[in-house]
């Protein structure tokens, strides 16, 4: 199972990293951090510039229980998982991405 | 025009020609060639006059080309420029002739310039003349070959130098005389009696003209003995050895009332290769048996050229790292602890440290 975990890990794109990073930080600040800000996130950083990918990028890692949507008032909210948390720290360490800011959480 | 470039191209341009013009980037330098017709001094930037030469670095001497530039396009037309390739001077201004002559469009066959390269003999040699020599082969000569713009490029090898534990001037003088024997083919058929074949100085200067590697070579013809054995056994030690060749030239001289027929094993081993080759047959009054001389022209990927050479760069390189290892470090036994030391350089970066911070206080580490 280890091997799976780290096979999945390995795998993950830089706009998984950066999903797992700012629902973390929002999650740290006691900021709810939701689908669309994560999609103006991602837009603000260039990775992408359709709300589809931001959204199939948040449910690959639902799918893989690194992060759970909550669904709270109107808005889906994230919260990092164990399995997330402890892939997010494979991801630090191998530094292969690096982190940059949420426009979200900086305007908090 | 004969010209030397750098401290070892002056002295074999001025043996060669007590009229040539000689280029330096140190007055000292130039000072020391005893005949030359005119010395040039190539300006770099110094603040107490020009007496140190390049100091290996050929950046210094491709510096100064752009001193001299357009004079040594103008006396380079047509001549031959000797440099060596391992130093700094002779290196870096002969690279910045050899770029200024692949940029342009074509070059008339009589306006061309040859070559005479001295390229260090790399098991002896400091290791910055064998890397010298590597950029030289791989970026400018190459460019030079490709665009066809030069004439006969003479690869000189320093070998027989090292190995017979000659000093300059002597190996200088046996380069020159050797060089001397090539250049005499028209001038013989001029002079002496004429019996088959003809080279005159214009076939000769058309030969110069062609823009390949020349390697000339000269012996005592015997022609009970199949030629190719005897080319084998005679290549010139002075050169870096031939590939097959492209185009040739070869001058015979037969003794007073000598065979004339006697080139035509020769001819026959061109024919074989699919070579014509220009030649003649001369009488040599002074010759007591048939004497040869014949130069190749071929092309050598400078690539292949460059193994040789890379081969023996990486044995300095990894002599370097061994002396070094045994003289200046000892090596402790580390336990590395590689997830510790990801954590150590994770939070000397910075802010990475912060959201393995944030994950253990919300529990989910």
């Amino acid at each position: 199972m280890k091997e799976l975990f780290e096979e999945q890990t390995a795998n993950l794109s830089e706009a998984h990293f950066l999903i797992l990073y700012w629902a973390t930080q929002g999650e740290g600040r006691q900021a709810k951090y939701n689908i669309t800000n994560c999609f103006d996130d991602l837009k603000h950083c260039g990775i992408t510039r359709t709300k589809q990918t931001a959204v199939a990028a948040v449910e690959a890692l639902c799918a893989l229980r690194f992060v759970t949507l909550r669904g709270e008032g109107n808005r889906r909210n994230l919260y990092i998982t164990r399995y997330g948390a402890r892939a997010l720290e494979a991801l630090v360490l191998r530094q292969k991405f690096t982190p940059r800011p949420s426009a979200f959480l900086e305007g908090q | 025009m004969v010209i030397g470039i750098g401290g070892a191209g002056s002295k074999i341009a001025g043996k060669l020609d007590a009229q040539a013009t000689i280029i330096n980037v140190s007055e000292t330098e130039l000072a020391k060639v005893p005949q030359a017709g005119r010395r040039i001094l190539a300006a770099v930037h110094a603040q107490h006059g020009q007496f140190r030469g390049s100091r290996k670095n050929p950046a210094i001497g491709h510096d100064a080309y752009l001193s001299v530039r357009r004079e040594l396009q103008e006396i380079a037309r047509g001549g031959t420029v000797f440099s060596s390739t391992g130093g700094g001077t002779g290196n870096g201004i002969t690279t910045g002739l050899l770029q200024d002559l692949a940029a342009r469009e074509s070059i008339p066959e009589a306006e061309k310039t040859s070559f005479g390269l001295v390229l260090p003999y790399a098991p002896l040699e400091p290791a910055e003349f064998v890397r010298n020599t590597i950029e030289f082969l791989r970026g400018p000569l190459s460019q030079a070959i490709d665009s066809g713009n030069t004439g006969n490029i003479f690869l000189f090898s320093n070998r027989v130098k090292f190995e017979s534990r000659l000093s300059e001037e002597a190996f200088n003088a046996m380069l020159v005389d050797s060089l001397r024997v090539f250049l005499a083919i028209p001038d013989k058929n001029d002079t002496l009696r004429l019996l088959d074949g003809h080279i005159d100085p214009e076939d000769f200067g058309l030969f110069l003209a062609r823009p390949y590697f020349n390697h000339f070579t000269y012996f005592d013809y015997d022609p009970q003995t199949p030629f190719e054995k005897q080319l084998d056994d005679n290549i010139n030690p002075l050169l870096l050895p031939p590939e097959a060749p492209i185009e040739a030239i070869f001058l015979v001289e037969v003794p007073e009332g000598g065979d004339p027929t006697v080139f035509y094993n020769v001819l026959q081993y061109f024919n074989d290769m699919n070579v014509a080759p220009v030649y003649s047959v001369v009488e040599n009054p002074e010759r007591t048996q048939p004497f040869i001389t014949v130069a190749l022209l071929y092309s050598r990927k400078p690539a292949e050229l460059l193994a040789d050479f890379n081969k023996r760069n990486e044995q300095h390189a990894q002599v370097k790292v061994r002396k070094s290892l045994e003289q200046y470090v000892d090596l402790p036994r580390l336990d590395v602890n590689l997830e510790r030391e990801a954590k150590r350089a994770v939070k000397q970066r910075g802010s990475d440290e912060d959201i393995l911070q944030v994950l253990k206080r919300l529990g989910k580490l």
